[in-house]
């Protein structure tokens, strides 16, 4: 919006002065005044004409302004790009003070589509805008988190680790591999948009169907967000302060978990229902009436054992101004967050400057935008990896005390007071190791990175309307983490001696971009032409390795990898780039304003293919009809505006590709290939294996889009809707083809052999109005449905591949099979639990059925549970996800209420494979397993009797017991503002001060049992929707401040 | 206009000639990182490929095979056999559980990776054979080498293949020639597989014995490979005994090193002797070389006792022996094995549901095989340098696994951080590795060609050898302050004639010879294998789990676990089949 504002502002200033010497010829009366926009600021800029005349001027720095009129019926007319213009009749004042309002209609105007700028009516392709002031309001430190539920048609699933990235889809998922959507920052394409401070960003546009985005081509199939900084103005220096400082909550946990007396009450249940009969090494006989319990027994609530309040804190300098030449925009962030585990904590500083300089009478402009980001933290695993903290809360029994009060003797340690519990106490303490103990081992652990993006540019402008310009960009990062893995003693299985591993590597890509714009407007035609040529190289990196073991001392100061005695990594990595070099072209053409036809084309060449499939041309063409300008629209009052528009076009992916698929390679590592021939005991010779099968037929993956919709507008454009419906299909997606192992186990290639298709609604409503002059509404809804479907795969011959996030107990969960969803959950359906021998002497034959136990569907009707009998059982893709933002003022309150919400999800609870088996490990259990089992008096239980047994109908395989209902709604934020009157702030030197107080994730309403039901599974579109011990998003309370100089 | 086009066509110009002049080249990126098969086709290069094509001797690799594919093969024939339980508590490893029931699927993880494991071995082997013939081609070999490598690739190609025929039965066979788009396991190709297994590992047996390097396969190894395979595939017993024969009279080692029994039967599984006189050829495992564990016994990782410091290992509480096996090694009071199933009537003592501060004695008055306590831990009873067996605090969930421990693979308390890994959450890995072929073995399957042959003395013989070496009362363990035998150990060789010699009728004899090889092997991963060549897993197991074993660990096998017709291989992976479908059938 700046740079647009700033552009109009110029464009006006002129032709005002033009008018304006014009005027003086007239000698009439003078009146003057100032404009101030919405929060009472003087608005510079602004275009004053005397309606039906061509005399006029621009209102100065300060918003004043000076005109002269012919009488008193003159009428002043106030115009400004992004505000509502104003009529306003002279009369007999000499002063006339006006306020704009924003005009909703025109306010996103101006909208950044591929290598051009339009206006948002000219759009005829699918693309959607977040103001950047929306983004803020959600207190995060990454920018796609902050846009959930912003944009419909954008699918967002969040991670609550500090520093953690949300995953971003959008419109859907349709490759089996990576859907990330491709970033375009100032230019610069990049997978990594995390090392943005969101403060910075001016304009944030999303290009959803190929209309919009196969300008992109190649690297366009899963969607592209186009972000631009934020650029300086020639009006003078602004400087900006924002800061926020709040307090996240961890809450009280889950609050299904035993503490150590039910705990010991289960192992007597589990007895009782078994028939056992022992002595348990800790409660004592089975035989006795209840379990006795040692006199070392804790009774630690892990949850709030290893969480604590935390810490977030964010502030952001801005300085930004210029002069007639040149502009500048310098903006400093500091982020800072604490994770609720103790000892984990992200944090971010970083700097940019955009700047830019006109030069030979402005024909030529030359510029930079750069931003240098570093990061530091102490990160834990999130993803529910056995170990990591979340899952271990579900792992580690109660009595286990988090720090021993007394001696006791154990089974592999004696332990002191002081020192951490832990399984190595006694025998049957599960196999959770102590989080406490761990997070304090791990607390000096670093990831540290570095990383710089940005580009520079220069412009010409060769004649009127056309203009050509050069950018070259790209990004750089160097990364250095150190991770220590100190000796326990507190374990039954102990890490003897300590081992330090570092890792360092740098990684970075460029791109270089050459366009020819032509803009020009004849009579009724409307012409924008876009022709260019880039050449990107990315993926160039390498990286170092080293680890060693047995150390003397567990000091930090020791810590280095030379101090280790014996060497158990030493390795590195140098990664193959790939190079793109492109051709592309569009053509927007309108004709008086109202019919709108657009069409480009793209063709990319790719180092990742082989020379006969190297080249890929992706066309678009879309269409919109402005039908509101019709004549015969002139009477339907009710519609302010409607555009109909529709298009048809192809993108590509390649991200699935690895570098070398077309070559096959030999290599192999010492733990894969090395053998010791010479029987040395301590050492290995080298040796090879293929390491990677070649595919030379490999071509790009190609999305067909087809789009439709309408924008209109209603009540004088107070209420506007946005509806799009649309489908894609992906043909060819490339596939780690799984080979028989006859192939042996060398990398597969990629081959093209799986179609899938997305069909969904975006639809995006709007409202605003003032339902008193001082009170003014603004309500946003987005609403985004998707629906994927797996077309074919395999051509046919194998119609499925299962998948996992990370290795689990059980194995997969997740199906992609033809016909169904991606990433669908699959396995037994239970159709209750058996109730006696002679329900299970009646029920289809089953591997370990006896009373109590699952009672799984026999699917195939033959008599027995097989493994053919499993069925999908459930499916992690939502039927609809919506964010709703109801924006309120008061004067100079102001109050905003952001609500995100999923609906029609399945979450697959791993966690309940934990807790609600005893045999898993004889770990941490759940009150469920105590208190609502299955036993004879209790028959119409879920939850399987307690039982020590482990077996197919019990805890091994993948069932839809596991199966919860993912919906969820969740106030995202509330926030409270109040902006000090100017009067008071001016004499203070401040334009604006605001201050507010927010809270953050107040409420979720949802059925789902687990910590958070917003469960991400990083990247993976095969396998998601399952909950490992994620990382949960909690309350957080802030308060801000904003202060402009 | 016309200025526009000019220029514009300037510029345009310049764009078309940067797209043209450079593109090519810009679009041609070679990997890093790694080597096409041109540099690998040297002697050096097929050397390389061949000790990769060895590296998976063991199973395990890096590269997606871990503990469920051990050659040791503790899962499938020795969990299997009914030589041990799975061990620590009924939801580790899940997996293993229907195998060890005899319920395991087509879908079976550990089957799939198994299965996995020995195809990416053989693609290996078809490797060095595919880069050998491009050295051979360039001349960039000598004849002589290139014909040590073929021999040596081959007799690998033909043992993994035989440990496919073991699981399975019904399997591909895959060469260097084979069209991987049509290869099938159709019966009409069992014979020519099976004579094709046999094929490559005969290749082998002209190889010398002196391979200058332990851990080649030589002529002897391949002698003992194709004896193998003969007995196990084709019950061709007279020509496995001549091949038997001749590695006793003329067998050495890899480095030309005599062969033989070593005099202690403890010390076979000494990680210093690994390498020693009994070894015909262990797989060489090695600790702190950079592979992390990969190359150190991975696949028996998790077999070691569970108490952490105090015990070996520190984790994680895997293959407890069986209740059976350890009866098995009662003898009468002459010694000699209860032949007639007996032993299991009168259980050895043990602290089953006890807790280590509870008393216990162990039984020293009945008489024992001296080679139980180097087969199993038990409580009361020193374990190697590790002090005394403390019971049930060195297992994990006594209640579900048994009171045993391992013994046979586990390192001394002196050779830790020496011959194990360190700095990990383990020391179980260790350079103590597999003994694939060792002495006694041999031994043991020429007496069983001998029995087959209805030469009876010299199977007598044979087995009294074996007996013989175990009979040696400096091999004994002893008791913990070394003043005498650690229990009540009594044994003898079979007499010639009489009541209590079994080697008068062949019958008999295949009885002394299935006990002496459970005896003398036992925990070492050959006992289904056995069973299954005997054609008895289907009596044998069901005989051991419905008179004892079934009943002792009834919470492990649930309610009427039988071992059917079908049990006697495992199925064919399901996603395997679905990956070759139409080619691959099912095996039952």
């Amino acid at each position: 919006m700046k740079k647009l504002y700033k552009i109009m502002r110029s464009m006006a200033m002129v032709v005002g002065l033009l008018c304006f010497s014009i005027s003086l010829l007239a000698q009439e009366r003078t009146v003057s005044g100032t404009v101030t926009d919405e929060t009472g600021g003087g608005m510079p800029g602004v275009n004053v004409l005397v309606k039906g005349t061509s005399t006029g001027t621009v209102t100065d720095t300060e918003g004043n302004f000076k005109i002269n009129v012919s009488g008193d019926d003159a009428t002043l007319v106030f115009t400004f790009v992004g505000y509502a213009s104003s009529e306003i009749i002279v009369g007999a004042r000499s002063v006339m003070n006006i306020q704009l309002t924003p005009d909703v209609q025109t306010l996103s105007e101006l909208v950044v589509t591929g290598y051009a700028m339009q206006e948002k009516k000219d759009l005829t392709g699918s693309v959607g805008t977040v103001k950047s002031s929306d983004l803020v309001q959600v207190p995060s430190g990454n920018v796609t988190s902050q846009l959930q539920g912003r944009v419909a048609g954008v699918t967002v699933s969040n991670d609550g680790r500090p520093g953690s990235v949300s995953k971003v889809r959008i419109r859907g998922f349709s490759s089996f591999g990576n859907n990330d959507p491709l970033y375009v920052v100032d230019g610069v394409p990049t997978q990594d948009i995390s090392t943005l401070s969101p403060n910075d960003i001016e304009n944030f546009s999303v290009l959803k169907d190929a209309g919009a985005a196969s300008i992109y081509g190649s690297r366009a199939a899963n969607g592209v967000v186009l972000i631009t900084t934020k650029k300086g103005s020639n009006n003078g220096v602004k400087v900006n302060y924002n800061m926020y400082l709040g307090s996240q909550d961890p809450g009280k946990g889950p609050d299904f978990l035993l503490n150590t007396q039910e705990y010991a009450d289960l192992q007597w249940k589990v007895y009782k229902n078994d028939g056992t009969d022992e002595t348990h090494p800790i409660y004592g006989k089975s035989t006795n009436p209840t379990p006795t319990l040692p006199s070392w027994a804790g009774d630690t609530d892990w949850y709030k054992t290893i969480t604590r309040k935390a810490l977030v804190m964010n502030h952001d300098l801005s300085l930004s101004g210029g002069s007639q030449n040149s502009t500048f925009y310098v903006g400093m962030n500091y982020y800072k967050q604490d994770g609720i585990v103790i000892k984990n904590f992200s944090q971010r500083f970083s700097a940019r400057v955009n700047s830019e300089f006109k030069m030979a009478k402005s024909r030529i402009s030359i510029g930079e935008n750069f931003t240098v980001t570093g990061r530091t933290g102490n990160g834990v695993a999130g993803t529910g990896a056995e170990g990591s903290p979340i899952q271990t809360v579900y792992a580690i029994q109660p009595i286990i005390p988090a720090v021993m009060t007394q001696s006791v003797e154990g089974i592999s340690h004696n332990y002191v007071p002081g020192e951490y519990g832990g399984n190595g106490i006694a025998v049957r303490l599960g196999n959770g190791s102590n989080p406490y103990a761990n997070a304090i081992r791990n607390g000096a652990d670093r990831q540290q990175d570095v990383r710089v993006l940005g580009s520079f540019f220069l412009g010409a402008k060769i004649i009127e309307g056309l203009n050509f310009k050069t950018t070259f960009g790209g990004t750089y990062g160097s990364f250095y983490n150190t991770n220590w893995a100190g000796s326990t003693y507190e374990n039954a299985e102990n890490q003897a001696t300590a081992s330090y591993n570092e890792t360092s590597g740098y990684g970075g890509d460029w791109v270089w971009t050459n366009t020819l714009t032509y803009d020009k407007t004849f009579g009724d035609h409307k012409l924008l032409l876009v022709a260019g040529y880039e050449a990107v190289k990315y993926g160039i990196g390498r990286g170092v390795s080293a680890a060693r073991a047995d150390y003397f001392s567990d000091s930090f100061a020791f810590r280095t990898v030379t101090n280790g005695a014996k060497i158990t990594d030493g390795s590195s990595y140098y990664n193959t780039p790939s190079t793109l070099a492109s051709m592309f072209a569009r053509a927007d053409y309108s004709f008086k304003d109202k019919y709108l036809l657009s069409a480009t084309v793209r063709r990319d060449g790719s180092s990742r293919f082989a020379p006969a499939n190297k080249y890929g041309t992706f066309p678009s063409v879309t269409a919109g009809w402005r039908v509101s300008e019709e004549g015969f629209m002139s009477g339907v009052e009710v519609i302010s505006s409607l555009k109909i528009r529709g298009g048809y076009g192809t993108m590509g992916s390649q991200l699935n590709l690895d570098p070398s698929n077309q070559f096959s390679l030999y290599g192999g590592g010492i733990a894969d290939a090395n053998y010791d021939l010479t029987g040395a005991g301590s050492s290995s010779l080298k040796g090879f294996r293929q390491t990677r099968i070649g595919n030379t037929a490999a071509k790009w993956e190609t999305q067909i889009t087809t789009n439709i919709g309408f924008d209109a507008g209603f009540l004088d454009n107070k209420l506007q809707l946005s509806v799009d419906f649309y489908t894609k299909k992906s043909n060819g997606l490339l596939v780690l083809v799984p080979l028989s192992s006859l192939y042996g186990a060398a990398d597969a290639p990629y081959k093209n052999i799986g179609d899938t298709k997305n069909t969904g609604i975006d639809l995006q409503l709007g409202y605003r109005t003032d339902i008193t002059p001082d009170l003014k509404l603004d309500v946003n809804f987005t609403f985004t449905h998707y629906k994927n479907e797996i077309i074919s795969y395999a051509g046919g011959d194998l119609n499925y591949f299962d998948s996992q996030i990370i290795s689990t107990r059980i194995g997969s969960f997740n199906r992609n099979q033809v016909g169904q969803s991606m990433g669908a959950f699959f396995g037994y359906k239970v159709i209750g639990l058996f109730q006696s021998d002679s329900d299970v002497e009646n029920s289809a034959k089953q591997d370990g059925a006896e009373p109590g136990f699952f009672k799984y569907a026999d699917i195939n009707g033959d008599g027995v549970i097989t493994p053919d009998d499993r069925a999908f059982i459930g499916n992690p893709n939502p039927n609809f996800t919506y964010g709703l933002n109801v924006g309120l003022t008061y004067k100079n309150f102001d109050l905003t209420a952001f609500l995100v919400g999923s609906q029609g999800n399945d979450i697959f609870n791993y966690n309940k494979w934990w807790l609600d088996f005893w045999p898993s490990f004889q770990n941490q259990k759940s009150t469920d397993l105590l208190y609502n089992s299955w036993t004879p008096e209790n028959p119409g239980a879920s939850t399987p009797k307690a039982s020590n047994k482990s077996n197919f109908s019990t805890n091994t395989q993948s069932n839809s017991y596991y199966i919860e209902d993912g919906s969820f709604a969740r106030l995202r934020t509330l926030q409270i503002g109040y902006n000090f009157p100017s009067e008071l702030t001016n004499k203070i030197g401040i334009n604006k001060a605001r201050l507010y107080v927010q809270g953050v994730n107040l409420f979720t309403i949802t059925k789902y049992s687990g910590l958070d039901a917003d469960v991400n599974n990083a990247t993976s579109d095969t396998a998601f929707g399952v909950d490992l011990g994620n990382y949960p998003l909690v309350r957080q309370y802030l308060v801000g401040v904003n202060i402009g100089f | 206009m016309r200025k526009f086009n000019i220029k514009a066509g300037i510029v345009l110009g310049l764009v078309l000639v940067l797209t043209n002049s450079c593109s090519d080249s810009f679009l041609e990126v070679t990997p890093n990182g790694a080597l096409d098969q041109k540099v690998l086709a040297t002697k050096d290069g097929v050397n390389a490929l061949l000790i990769g094509a060895y590296a998976m001797i063991d199973g395990v690799s890096g590269n997606g095979f871990g503990w469920e594919a051990a050659s040791s093969n503790w899962v499938y024939g020795s969990i299997r056999g009914l030589e041990a339980n799975k061990g620590t508590d009924a939801g580790d490893q899940p997996d293993i559980n229907p195998i060890q029931k005899y319920t395991e699927t087509a879908t079976n993880p550990y089957l799939s990776v198994k299965w996995g494991s020995i195809y990416d071995a053989i693609a290996r082997v078809n490797q060095v054979l595919n880069v050998l013939a491009v050295a051979e081609a360039d001349g960039a070999i000598s004849a002589e080498d290139a014909d040590s490598f073929r021999r040596q690739a081959r007799t690998l190609r033909g043992f993994y293949h035989l440990e496919a025929y073991k699981l399975w039965v019904k399997i591909p066979y895959v060469d260097e020639t084979t069209n991987l788009d049509e290869v099938t396991n159709a019966d009409s190709e069992q014979t020519v597989n099976v004579d094709k297994i046999i094929a490559d590992l005969d290749a082998g047996t002209t190889l010398p014995n002196d391979m200058d390097q332990i851990g080649r396969f030589n002529g002897t190894v391949a002698k003992v490979l194709k004896a193998k395979a003969l007995m196990q595939m084709k019950k061709d017993y007279t020509g496995a005994k001549t091949l038997l024969a001749d590695v006793i009279t003329n067998g050495k080692d890899s480095e030309g090193n005599e062969i033989g029994f070593e005099p202690k039967y403890g010390d076979i599984f000494d990680t210093e002797k690994r390498n020693g006189v009994e070894a015909i050829y262990t797989v060489q495992y090695s600790v702190n070389d950079g592979s992390g564990g990969w190359n150190g016994g991975w696949g028996e990782v998790l077999n070691f006792p569970y108490k952490s410091g105090a015990s070996p290992g520190g984790c994680c509480g895997f293959f407890i022996p069986s209740g059976d096996l350890v009866n098995s090694f009662k003898t009468k009071p002459d010694g000699l094995p209860y032949l007639d199933n007996t032993y299991n009537n009168a259980p050895l003592k043990n602290d089953q549901g006890l807790t280590p501060k509870q008393a216990f004695t162990p039984d020293g008055a009945t008489p024992l095989d001296p080679r139980l306590d180097w087969t199993v831990g038990r409580r009361g009873i020193p374990y190697l340098d590790w002090g005394v067996h403390t019971g049930s605090d060195w297992i994990r969930d006594q209640s579900y696994s048994g009171p045993y421990s391992p013994k046979k693979q586990v390192y001394k308390k002196s050779q830790e951080g020496k011959l194990t890994e360190v700095g990990n959450w383990t020391s179980g890995w260790t350079a103590n590795g597999y003994r694939l072929i060792r002495y006694a073995d041999v031994v043991l399957l020429l007496a069983e060609c001998q029995i087959e042959t209805n030469d009876l003395a010299a199977a007598r013989s044979n087995v009294n050898r074996v007996r013989g070496r175990a009979t040696n009362p400096d091999g004994f363990v002893k008791n913990a302050d070394e003043s005498g035998p650690a229990a009540n150990y009594v044994i003898s060789i079979y007499p010639t004639g009489g009541a209590s010699d079994p080697f008068s009728s062949q019958a008999s004899a295949r009885v002394a010879l299935m006990m002496e090889r459970k005896l003398e092997l036992g925990m070492e991963g050959h006992r289904f294998f056995d069973l299954q060549r005997w054609g008895v897993v289907q009596s044998e197991l069901n005989r051991i789990l419905t008179t004892y074993e079934g009943g002792i660990r009834s919470g492990l096998y649930g309610i009427g676990v039988t071992v059917g017709p079908e049990d006697v291989t495992f199925p064919i992976p399901q996603g395997q089949i679905d990956r070759m479908k139409g080619r691959l059938e099912q095996n039952r």
